[in-house]
């Protein structure tokens, strides 16, 4: 066997001059090339008429068919082991990159020996198959249009059927789609708040309640409303800011932290990612998704990225045990934009 | 002969040999260009076998449970039932893991040979009449394949593809005026809601691919009414086919590519690990991971969302939100392009002949250059959605790299399509054919809005 | 103690000389102290000062006051409050010394040994009261509870993977790759640079535990799927499927869409064909 059959994993096996065992030695032309040449193809009937299009096909010199031959035998024979080492190997349990090693090489075994057999051993010739016209002839057309009419005339004439059947139709029609009203809840006012409300604790994902000395300075927890961890609409970020951090509240604003804390909805204004990413030093919150970027330091607004607007921020107060509490819900509607969020 | 008996039984029964014959005897033209649309077309077998088989475990269901499989980082671990069954799937089902990332690996694969098979048709003209019908139907096929590759990565309930859903959710929010209906009803509530999953799960394993199914049949049986265009040569005509019979040879190659392209998938399935989703972990709406993005073939949309600036309308307290614009006008734009080129194009040129024989490219500059500057576009956008990824990768600042994206977004498309109509101009002119293209860059505007009065023949639109 | 004489006499004689010399003279001593008994607190914090004075003084001030960087010129934080573990986080990585002052600090080898450390960490410790260096033990930290915590706190910078991500501006979360269970715990506790400080009430001992496990575990997970490709999901499978997958497919088209020497079609079909 001069020639590698096919290496079992197909991939790389891409280039196909190296696949092709048989060229070089077919290329050049042999005394046998005249004698099996292809002097006279047999002329396709049916639908297939024509001379041969392209130029004659290169002779396959028998010693390197019957090398094709016996690669492809190969190929065949190699498949037949990999389904057997398939059957094995699930049998003893499976392995994955076995298995689809394994399945690569059943497939390609098989897939390699019938191109091979295909490009050598079967009849290649290039023959010309007439196309007919598609359209169809003006009287044709002619003809088919005037049954439709004739047809649609007889319909047309009795208009009163013809209007209350359209308009049963239609209602028909129109009742199926009230179905689909079932499919979820009015949209709306849910979007517009959340559960946080004068005196509602902010607590942590194990439902703990916080105090403003849990927080270091730099530090960062997620928190929900009490009664609601893990809400979709209601992550937050509580932020307790460094010391030496130049903190400016928007106007307003000025008492909803407490001890240097601050805390904005962690959902994204842009499309609702939780902006995960607290820059401690630079108090910037950037979001992974499409990097819009928030100052912590200026009321969380934009500085970059596509979001356009400011995470909402939640006032913070304290209770009367001294846990951090919310003193109303957030000052704008979470999360993304809808089209009437403004109202 | 049982041949003969068998075709006899069948014939005095249906009275097909004639029609069989013509089949047996179809003539394939033996370019491998030709071939790429099969690729996707066997892909789609191999998504439809293995993804029969994955549908045996996967449960797609919203409950809560906890994990006690046989991977220890999550043991105990609350999740859903989908998350744990492709967890069980992946871990203690045996050529479950296999199975599931030769499917995964199958989609892309899918979408790339669509993709490519896309690029050939447009850029050898092979959309032109009679062909519009059999492009628009693959313009859907894209869409339908790009939207059930989503919804299938979206099932799992990670934390990557609850990511996606929520991004997917807020795109539809930003619709004006329906969105807030329109998101409702697809989610069962607000977001995560209660019944994506199990809706998606329908989408995704029945509506879509029936509707691929029936539209891939179309596809098929429209190509076999028209016969295959082919490229231009010795003996080749607009009144033939040139290439070969369908039986035998045709259909062994057929054949031997289907198992090359199992091969293929089965090769990646086994060795390249693809979603680990044990990694991402069950979803959280309050978490999310560095470097998310979606599948390659939802790059450019994502790449889209991070590339536009931070505008958006607002007006008497309605408000149009920013990614309505790339997530749901350019998306629009985008197909609304491609089924409307065909005629966009004949319009164009007044060319509205029969072509069988296609273009290569040079000889249609204006075209070609449009499609290259259409391709620089989306590849920014692709690569846009990669932005953090590219900064980390080369130690630059995210944002200097986005910033390259949002001019690049726009030069690139500029530079490649002029540089691609140059080229164009200077090959055909070496080749001593010059090139079909009669319309200037400075007319099409005024093409677009009156037509042209000019009709040309075949034999001009060879020339 | 033999071994530290040669240090201190240069320390004392020559106060300005480089931080590179003080490196070689020290490894020598490291190992001999290696040999003798453990050095007491009180002596390592003399040691450290010696070699604060060499090293770092030049930046962070000769008490650890820090010098305000003014107009570019060399300057650095205070280390009043750095403690062990922020000494500890920056020296063990290889993060502190910096070249220039300005510099982003990235992980490399450290300039100092390990008995060096000991004694630098012991004399910023001794400056103020920061973070002491946590007592992190992984053996059976819960692995799936350090999940947890991680994706909670962690893999929004880092990446579920623990292969680090782009921040804003240029900065980057460092991949996990090589950090030990100490250098998590200190960086949990100080937040170093752009990352944010988690106190004992936010991730507690026994979670720090399992979440320097779990970063262990990602340093090294199963991969049952085959060749990892960076875990990081959608775009290296993106490359694979288009160069590996995509190249494949369109080379077998490529190699049966040519045409090569074929056999004279077999005769057997000649009488149907006419």
């Amino acid at each position: 066997m001069a020639e590698p059959p096919e290496p079992p994993e197909p991939p790389e096996s891409a280039e196909p001059s190296a696949a092709e065992p048989a060229s070089p030695a077919a290329g050049s032309p042999s005394a046998e090339a005249s004698a099996i040449g292809v002097d006279d193809p047999p002329a396709p009937k049916g639908s297939a008429s024509g001379p041969p299009a392209a130029e004659p096909l290169e002779p396959l010199d028998p010693r390197a068919g019957e090398r094709v031959e016996r690669g492809a035998a190969l190929c065949f024979l190699v498949s037949m082991l990999a389904a057997l080492g398939l059957a094995v190997t699930y049998w003893q349990g499976g392995n994955t990159q076995v298995e689809g090693v394994l399945l690569a090489v059943v497939t390609g075994g098989i897939g390699v020996g019938i191109i091979l057999w295909a490009k050598h051993f079967m009849p290649g010739e290039e023959v010309a198959e007439d196309r007919e016209d598609l359209a169809s002839t003006e009287a044709e057309v002619a003809a088919f249009t005037a049954d439709l009419e004739a047809g649609g005339s007889s319909l047309r004439s009795r208009r009163l059927l013809l209007a209350s059947a359209t308009g049963a139709l239609a209602a028909f029609g129109g009742a199926l789609l009230f179905p689909i009203r079932s499919l979820g809840p009015r949209a709306g006012r849910g979007l517009k708040g959340t559960a946080f409300a004068d005196g509602v604790r902010l607590v942590r994902e194990d439902g703990e309640p916080l105090k403003p000395s849990d927080l270091a300075p730099g530090g960062v927890v997620t928190v929900w409303p009490d009664g609601h961890v893990g809400a979709a609409d209601a992550p937050t970020l509580l932020i307790r800011t460094h010391r030496d951090q130049p903190f400016r509240p928007r106007p307003g604003r000025e008492r909803w932290t407490v001890h240097g804390i601050v805390a904005y909805s962690k959902l994204c204004t842009h499309v609702g990612c939780p902006v995960g990413l607290y820059q401690a030093e630079k108090g910037l919150l950037l979001c992974p998704c499409h990097q819009s970027t928030f100052d912590v330091l200026d009321g969380a607004r934009p500085v970059f990225g596509p979001a356009a607007r400011s995470l909402p921020q939640l006032p913070l107060g304290l209770d009367d045990d001294g846990y951090i509490v919310a003193t109303a819900d957030f000052s704008d509607p979470v999360g993304p934009g809808f089209w009437d969020r403004g109202r | 002969m049982l041949s003969r008996r068998v075709a006899r039984w069948i014939d005095d029964r249906l009275g097909t040999a004639q029609f069989a014959r013509t089949v047996l005897n179809k003539v394939f033209p033996d370019h491998w260009s030709f071939m790429i649309g099969e690729l996707a077309l066997y892909c789609f077998v191999i998504l439809l076998l293995t993804g029969v088989y994955l549908t045996f475990f996967f449960d797609p269901s919203a409950n809560e449970t906890v994990y006690r499989g046989s991977y220890e980082a999550l043991q105990g671990v609350e999740m859903t039932e989908a998350y744990r069954s492709a967890l069980e799937l992946s871990f203690d089902v045996r050529a479950g893991l296999v199975m599931r990332q030769m499917h995964h690996w199958a989609a892309l694969l899918f979408l790339a040979a669509i993709v490519v098979h896309l690029g050939r048709v447009f850029f050898t003209g092979a959309f032109r009449r009679p062909r519009e019908i059999n492009w628009m139907i693959g313009v859907t096929l894209l869409i339908l394949a790009m939207f059930n590759g989503f919804a299938g990565y979206s099932l799992l309930d990670d934390q990557l593809s609850g990511t996606g859903l929520r991004i997917a959710y807020s795109i539809t929010l930003s619709i004006p005026l329906v969105g807030t209906w329109i998101a409702s009803l697809l989610f069962g509530g607000e977001f995560p809601g209660p019944d994506i999953i199990e809706r998606l799960y329908v989408i995704h394993i029945l509506l879509i691919p029936a509707a691929i199914t029936v539209l891939l049949t179309a596809h098929l049986a429209i190509l076999v009414r028209q016969k295959h265009t082919q490229f231009p040569g010795p003996g080749r005509t607009e009144d033939n086919v040139v290439g070969t019979r369908m039986w035998p040879t045709y259909a062994a190659k057929a054949l031997g590519l289907f198992f090359l392209v199992t091969a293929v998938v089965a090769f990646l399935g086994g060795v390249f690990q693809i979603n680990p989703i044990w990694i991402y972990g069950p979803f959280d709406p309050a978490e999310v991971s560095a470097a998310s993005q979606p599948d390659w073939y939802m790059g450019w949309l994502d790449g889209a969302l991070r590339i536009m600036p931070g505008w958006e309308v607002r007006a008497f307290g309605f408000e149009i939100p920013n990614p309505f614009f790339p997530g749901v006008l350019l998306a629009g734009l985008t197909f609304t392009a491609l089924y409307a080129w065909p005629f966009l194009e004949a319009r164009v040129t007044g060319d509205d002949a029969v072509h069988h024989l296609v273009d290569r490219p040079r000889q249609r500059p204006v075209r070609t250059a449009l499609g290259v500057a259409c391709l620089a576009f989306y590849l920014v956008c692709f690569l846009g959605g990669a932005s953090d990824v590219l900064a980390q990768t080369f130690g630059l600042s995210v944002n200097a790299v986005l910033w390259t994206f949002r001019f690049a977004v726009i030069l690139l498309p500029i530079v490649s399509g002029w540089f691609t109509y140059r080229l164009c101009k200077e090959l055909s002119a070496r080749d001593g054919v010059p090139t079909a293209s009669r319309v200037t860059w400075r007319e099409i505007p005024a093409r677009l809005r009156h037509g042209t009065a000019r009709r040309s023949t075949p034999a001009d639109a060879e020339a | 103690m033999a071994g530290r004489l040669p240090l201190r006499a240069l320390a004392v004689a020559a106060p300005v000389v480089v931080a590179v010399g003080a490196t070689l003279l020290g490894a020598g001593g490291g190992r001999a102290v290696a040999q003798s008994e453990e050095p007491s607190e009180a002596e390592l914090v003399e040691t450290g000062r010696e070699l604060y004075a060499t090293g770092c003084s030049s930046c962070h001030g000769d008490e650890g006051e820090g010098i305000e960087i003014v107009d570019g010129q060399a300057g650095g934080p205070s280390l009043e409050n750095a403690g062990e573990a922020g000494a500890y986080y920056y020296l063990t990585t290889g993060r502190m010394p910096l070249a220039n002052p300005g510099d982003q600090p990235r992980r490399k080898d450290p300039a100092y040994s390990p008995e060096q450390i000991d004694a630098l960490v012991a004399y910023v410790a001794s400056l103020g009261d920061g973070p002491e260096l946590p007592d992190v033990d992984v053996d059976g930290a819960d692995l799936a509870a350090g999940g947890v915590v991680f994706r909670a706190n962690c893999q929004a910078c880092h990446s579920a993977s623990g292969s680090g991500g782009a921040l804003s501006y240029g900065d980057a979360a460092p991949r996990l790759a090589e950090s030990t269970p100490a250098q998590v715990g200190a960086a949990v506790r100080i937040g170093p640079g752009e990352m944010p400080v988690f106190g004992p009430d936010t991730i507690t001992e026994e979670q720090l535990d399992a979440l320097a496990g779990y970063v262990r575990y990602l340093q090294d997970p199963e991969d049952p799927g085959g060749l990892p490709i960076g875990r990081t999901g959608p775009i290296p499978e993106g490359f694979v499927a288009w160069l590996i997958g995509m190249g494949a497919m369109v080379g077998f088209v490529y190699w049966i869409g040519t045409r090569n020497p074929v056999e004279r079609p077999v005769v057997e079909g000649e009488e149907d064909r006419g």
